[in-house]
C-alpha cells in the first residue's frame, strides 16, 4: 500500500487523513525527572572534581518527524526552502519530500526521530516548546542509566553493536531500542543527539593534541584508563561531537529537549 | 652592561645554531624547498591495493588535489566471514596516494553521509602537529580541507586519528602515501601495494558470518586475524600478484598495525634493495626486513625463477593460523643453473 504521509495545516486541525498519527503527534511529549547527581567525564584526571548537575526534566524520546513537521508549519522560517543557511547547511531535512511533506511510509516514518537538523534548529524547536537542549553533562547522566527492558551483558557492547551495523535504509521509529531505568527510550542505538554545549569539550578533531583536556583523553585511550570498557563508547561520542558545527545537519543526528524544574 | 653582553652572546649562539640547522637541512635534501618553483595543478590519481598509481614524470612540483572519502561498510574478511570495516576509499587498505617531493597538497576528506562516526586523517608525510588530524576532522555528510607541502621524500602510513584512535585503526582506517624524491625512483617492471594489519574479532579465526570487534583482544594485542590487504587471501591463489621471470618487482609495503610489528619476508626470494622503513637508506640483499606498526618499507627483487612465492610476516604462526599470506606468481622459463632438483 502506498500512501503519502502528507500533512498540511488543514489536516492537522481537521485530522482528516491521518487522524491517529496526528493525534499521536499532537500529544504533549512525556518528560521524565532525572534526579540531581554528579557528573564526571570519562577522561578526567584524578584531580578533576565532578560537576554537580541539578535535577531536570528530559523528553522520553527523540523529537520525531511528525512533531518537527508541526514546528516547521508553525514556523515557516525553519522550512527547508526558507531556512537561513547560516543556521542549517544544505543537508537540512534532506530526507523529507518537501517543505511540508515528510514522504512515503516506505522511505520514512512519521514516528522516527527527525534527523538532518542543525543545532540551531534543534534549539529553536525546544524554545518553541518552552524547553531547551540538555547540556552535555545532563545528557550523559541520562544516557548512562542501564537498560531495563532488554537482556544485555554490557551497555558498551550494545552501543558498539550499533556502530557495527550499517545504517538502516529506513530509520526505525522511536521506542524501538530500549528503555532505561529513568524510563527514557533510545538513549543509545537509534540516533546521535545534540546537546546544548556539544563543543565545550573538544575543540579539535585530534584526540592526541597537546592541550590538557586532549592529553587526558589520549592517555585514557592509549594507556591509563583503557581497562574501563565504558570508555570506548564515550570516546566515540566525544569524537563525534568534536567534529560538529552548529549548522551541521547529519543523517544520524537528532535531538530531544530538556526543561528546568520550576522552584 | 653585563646583561647586554650576555644577551649578545646568547644571540650569537642562537644564530650560529640556526645556521648549523640550515646546513643540516641542506644535507637532508631539503635545501631546495625554496628553490623549486611550484607550477600547475592536478588531481591526484589514486589506486586501491594491490595496484599503485603510475610513477610521476613531472620534473617540477605542482599543486595536487587529493580527494579521499571515508566509508563504513561490511566487507569480506575471509571466505564466508565478514566485518564492518571503516575505510578510506571504501577499501582496506585505503587509497594509495602518490605525490612528488615539494608538491603542495590540498587534501579534501569527505565523510560519506551514511557514516555513523566522525573521521579524520593523520598522514605521516605531513610536517605539522597532528599530521592533519585536527584540520581534517569531519562529520558524516561533510568535507574538510587542509593543505600541506610534501617536504620529505619517503613512503609513509596515513590513518584516522579520531577518538578512539586504536579502534579507528583496528577497523581498517589506514593506507600509504608515497612522496617520490625529486629525481624519482629507478624504473622497475612492476609495482604493487601491500599493507599488513590485524583484525580483532570476538569469535576465533575462521568463524563464519559477520564478526564483531573485540576490544579486549585489541588491548591484549592478541588478534585472530593478521592479513595483507584487508582480508585472508586478498592477494593469494587466483588473486595472486603476477610477474615474469627476469622482471624486477617493487613492493610498497605498509603496516597499519594497530599493534604488531611485521617481519616482512618473501619465501624463496632475496630483496636486492630495501628502502629501510620507507626512508632513503637502501640496504642490499636482505631476506627479512622489519616494518614497524605505522611504518612502511619499499622492497625490490629481481625474479629469476618461475613459480609461486609466498609473501609472509615471518612471525610464522601468523601465516599458518591467522592469514598473513600473499602470493606472487612468476611465469617464464626456468634456469636450472640458478635452481633445480638433484
Amino acid at each position: 500500500m502506498k500512501f503519502l504521509l502528507t500533512i498540511s495545516l488543514l489536516n492537522i486541525f481537521l485530522s482528516v487523513t491521518n487522524g491517529q498519527a496526528i493525534n499521536k503527534t499532537n500529544e504533549e511529549k512525556k518528560m521524565l525527572l532525572i534526579p540531581s547527581s554528579f557528573f564526571k567525564t570519562f577522561y578526567v584526571s584524578k584531580t578533576d572534581k565532578p560537576i554537580h548537575v541539578d535535577a531536570f526534566l528530559l523528553d522520553e524520546s527523540a523529537v520525531t518527524n511528525g512533531e518537527y513537521l508541526i514546528f516547521v508549519i508553525a514556523n515557516p522560517s525553519w522550512s527547508r526552502s526558507k531556512v537561513n543557511k547560516l543556521f542549517a547547511d544544505n543537508n537540512y531535512l534532506r530526507q523529507w519530500k518537501s517543505d511540508s511533506e515528510i514522504g512515503s511510509e516506505k522511505n520514512i516514518h512519521l514516528n522516527s526521530p527527525v534527523v538532518n537538523v542543525s543545532w540551531f534548529a534543534a534549539r529553536a524547536y525546544c524554545k518553541w516548546k518552552a524547553k531547551r537542549l540538555p547540556t552535555l553533562a545532563e545528557w550523559e547522566i541520562a544516557a548512562n542509566a542501564p537498560p531495563k527492558n532488554i537482556a544485555y551483558t554490557s551497555i558498551t557492547d550494545y552501543i558498539m553493536g550499533w556502530y557495527e551495523k550499517p545504517a538502516a535504509l529506513v530509520l526505525p521509529e522511536i521506542k524501538t531500542t530500549y528503555l532505561n531505568t529513568y524510563d527514557l527510550y533510545d538513549m543509545n542505538g537509534l540516533v546521535w543527539e545534540w546537546t546544548f554545549d556539544f563543543n565545550s569539550f573538544i575543540s579539535t578533531g585530534d584526540s592526541r593534541n597537546t592541550t590538557n583536556d586532549a592529553t587526558n583523553l589520549f592517555c585514557a585511550g592509549a594507556s591509563i584508563n583503557v581497562t574501563n570498557r565504558e570508555d570506548y563508547a564515550a570516546f566515540l561520542r566525544y569524537g563525534f561531537r568534536g567534529s560538529l558545527k552548529g549548522n551541521y545537519c547529519i543523517n544520524s543526528l537528532g535531538f530531544r529537549c530538556a526543561k528546568d524544574i520550576k522552584e | 652592561m653585563k646583561i647586554n653582553t650576555f644577551c649578545s652572546i646568547i644571540l650569537t649562539i642562537c644564530i650560529s645554531a640556526g645556521m648549523l640547522c640550515s646546513c643540516k637541512n641542506a644535507e637532508n635534501g631539503r635545501s631546495s624547498d625554496t628553490v623549486e618553483k611550484v607550477s600547475g595543478k592536478e588531481i591526484a590519481t589514486l589506486s586501491l591495493a594491490p595496484m599503485v598509481p603510475p610513477p610521476i614524470t613531472r620534473d617540477h612540483p605542482t599543486k595536487v588535489v587529493v580527494n579521499l572519502i571515508t566509508v563504513e561498510k561490511i566487507m569480506r574478511l575471509a571466505d564466508s566471514t565478514q566485518y564492518m570495516f571503516w575505510t578510506f576509499g571504501g577499501a582496506v587498505p585505503g587509497n594509495f596516494i602518490r605525490v612528488r617531493q615539494n608538491d603542495e597538497i590540498e587534501l579534501n576528506l569527505t565523510n560519506a553521509p551514511e557514516s555513523k562516526l566522525s573521521h579524520s586523517i593523520d598522514l605521516h608525510a605531513v610536517n605539522g602537529p597532528g599530521g592533519g588530524a585536527e584540520f581534517s576532522s569531519v562529520a558524516p555528510g561533510h568535507t574538510s580541507t587542509f593543505h600541506f607541502k610534501a617536504l620529505n621524500p619517503g613512503l609513509y602510513v596515513y590513518h584516522c586519528a579520531t577518538a578512539p584512535v586504536p579502534m579507528h585503526i583496528a577497523n581498517g582506517m589506514y593506507g600509504l602515501i608515497l612522496v617520490e624524491p625529486k629525481e624519482g625512483l629507478p624504473k622497475v617492471d612492476r609495482e604493487y601495494y601491500l599493507m599488513q594489519s590485524e583484525i580483532y574479532t570476538k569469535q576465533p579465526f575462521g568463524a563464519k558470518g559477520l564478526q564483531e570487534f573485540d576490544l579486549d583482544k585489541g588491548i591484549k594485542e592478541q588478534p585472530d586475524y593478521v592479513v595483507f590487504n584487508g582480508s585472508v587471501n586478498a592477494n593469494a591463489g587466483k588473486l595472486a600478484l603476477i610477474a615474469k621471470v627476469g622482471e624486477t618487482v617493487r613492493l610498497f609495503v605498509g603496516n597499519g598495525g594497530p599493534n604488531l610489528i611485521s617481519s616482512f619476508h618473501v619465501i624463496g626470494e632475496i630483496f636486492e634493495n630495501v628502502y629501510l622503513e620507507g626512508g632513503q637508506t637502501i640496504i642490499h640483499n636482505l631476506g627479512t626486513t622489519l616494518i614497524p606498526s605505522g611504518g612502511a618499507a619499499i622492497v625490490e627483487m629481481k625474479l629469476n625463477v618461475p613459480g609461486t612465492y609466498n609473501v609472509v610476516d615471518h612471525s610464522i604462526f601468523r601465516v599458518f593460523n591467522k592469514g598473513a599470506l600473499a602470493q606472487i606468481k612468476v611465469s617464464g622459463k626456468a634456469d636450472s643453473i640458478i635452481f633445480r632438483k638433484n
